[in-house]
């Protein structure tokens, strides 16, 4: 595969906004750190801060059912930990939920599955298996997938997971 | 705490359905069923298939509709898996959030076990120290009923603990999610959406 490379963050930043999002529901992400800070600048998005992920899915599941459209930004540590309301409050609520998951410890030459570390290389096997379509932005050409993932997450009414490949710079 | 200090599930249930108003009122567990079968409206969301969440899942009504009283139901033991969510709520300051703690000291719909820290927990005392505006707590529901009006007019978080007898009933699948082609949880928060909408 190709090296990846970092995204700049001003580009996510804009596709997010781009994308019609309103609100950010976060675990801030060491991976992501220069995006939330934008995120956190910014007058055009609200961002909530939680102190775990299944608090941010169920506070996102609240914000939609208020007309809002919100994401998630965690890490993929708190992918793991917040399975059971990805699962619960995502797929059986048939939630459009669209979750930016930053991939810290990825090697930017090798794909994330084969990755040495686990957090990195069970993200994908692991949305696999919760049937989450995911896509993986690995350098700024990748960064429209954000808008399509957001459009089929609103299109299956189901959870849409983005992962941020290298850090955001 | 013995049980003549407790007041019966179903007349706290009946203090708060009396002011229920236009209130989106989020329940989970013990309080689902019956608080439906009293008062519930279009405008109940229920904490279903992931224990824990009602408290944010209200969060996230209430930052969303901030004119809309938004009141959480939730039970002792559920609020102990996601404990950290007192403090998320008070850093978020959702206007007309009320918290309500029914604590029985079991999980009730698991067959009675004791809640860990039964007797020794203080929810008003989480939520003062998380920052809430305002935490009380309740073991006689005349009391509660008197105090109810005023603290429904302040503005910040409020979390209120009753306490309340097990019901003893244990779980039971409410009407509306009995043989469902959907999960039930995906058409409820589908109907709250649409009638805050309208």
């Amino acid at each position: 595969m190709a090296q990846a490379t970092s995204v700049p963050a001003s580009a996510l930043y804009d596709a997010i906004l781009a994308a019609g999002v309103t609100d950010v529901v976060a675990v801030p992400d060491t991976h992501q750190r220069s995006l939330i800070d934008l995120l956190l600048a910014s007058d055009a998005v609200r961002f909530v801060q939680c102190t775990t992920e299944d608090e941010a899915m169920a506070v996102a599941c609240g914000l939609i059912v208020g007309g809002r459209r919100p994401m998630l930004q965690i890490q993929h540590a708190g992918l793991y930990a917040c399975v059971n309301n990805l699962r619960g409050v995502g797929i059986d609520g048939e939630l459009p939920l669209v979750l930016l998951v930053g991939l810290l410890g990825r090697d930017p030459s090798r794909a994330p599955r084969e990755t040495f570390d686990s957090m990195v290389r069970l993200a994908e096997p692991l949305l696999d298996a919760l049937e989450v379509p995911h896509f993986l932005i690995d350098g700024p050409d990748d960064v429209h997938s954000f808008g399509e993932a957001v459009r089929l997450a609103e299109e299956r009414e189901r959870p849409v997971a983005v992962l941020v490949g290298m850090q955001t710079v | 705490m013995p049980e003549r200090s407790r007041m019966p599930l179903d007349s706290a249930l009946d203090v708060l359905g009396r002011r229920r108003g236009d209130a989106v009122v989020v329940s989970t567990m013990t309080a689902l069923a019956p608080w439906r079968a009293r008062a519930g409206t279009d405008r109940d969301l229920v904490c279903l298939g992931f224990m824990g969440g009602a408290s944010t899942l209200g969060l996230g009504v209430a930052l969303a509709r901030p004119e809309t009283p938004v009141w959480v139901l939730d039970g002792d033991g559920s609020l102990e898996m996601q404990l950290g969510s007192l403090i998320t709520i008070a850093n978020a300051a959702p206007r007309h959030f009320l918290h309500v703690v029914l604590n029985n000291g079991v999980y009730d719909t698991s067959g009675a076990q004791r809640v860990p820290g039964e007797g020794m927990v203080s929810f008003v005392g989480l939520a003062e120290a998380a920052g809430y505006a305002q935490a009380v707590r309740f073991e006689d529901v005349e009391s509660f009923d008197s105090a109810l009006d005023a603290l429904l007019e302040v503005d910040d978080p409020v979390l209120v603990e009753l306490m309340t007898q097990p019901t003893g009933v244990g779980y039971q699948v409410p009407e509306f999610a009995q043989a469902p082609r959907r999960h039930p949880f995906a058409a409820n928060w589908r109907g709250v959406r649409d009638a805050l909408a309208r």
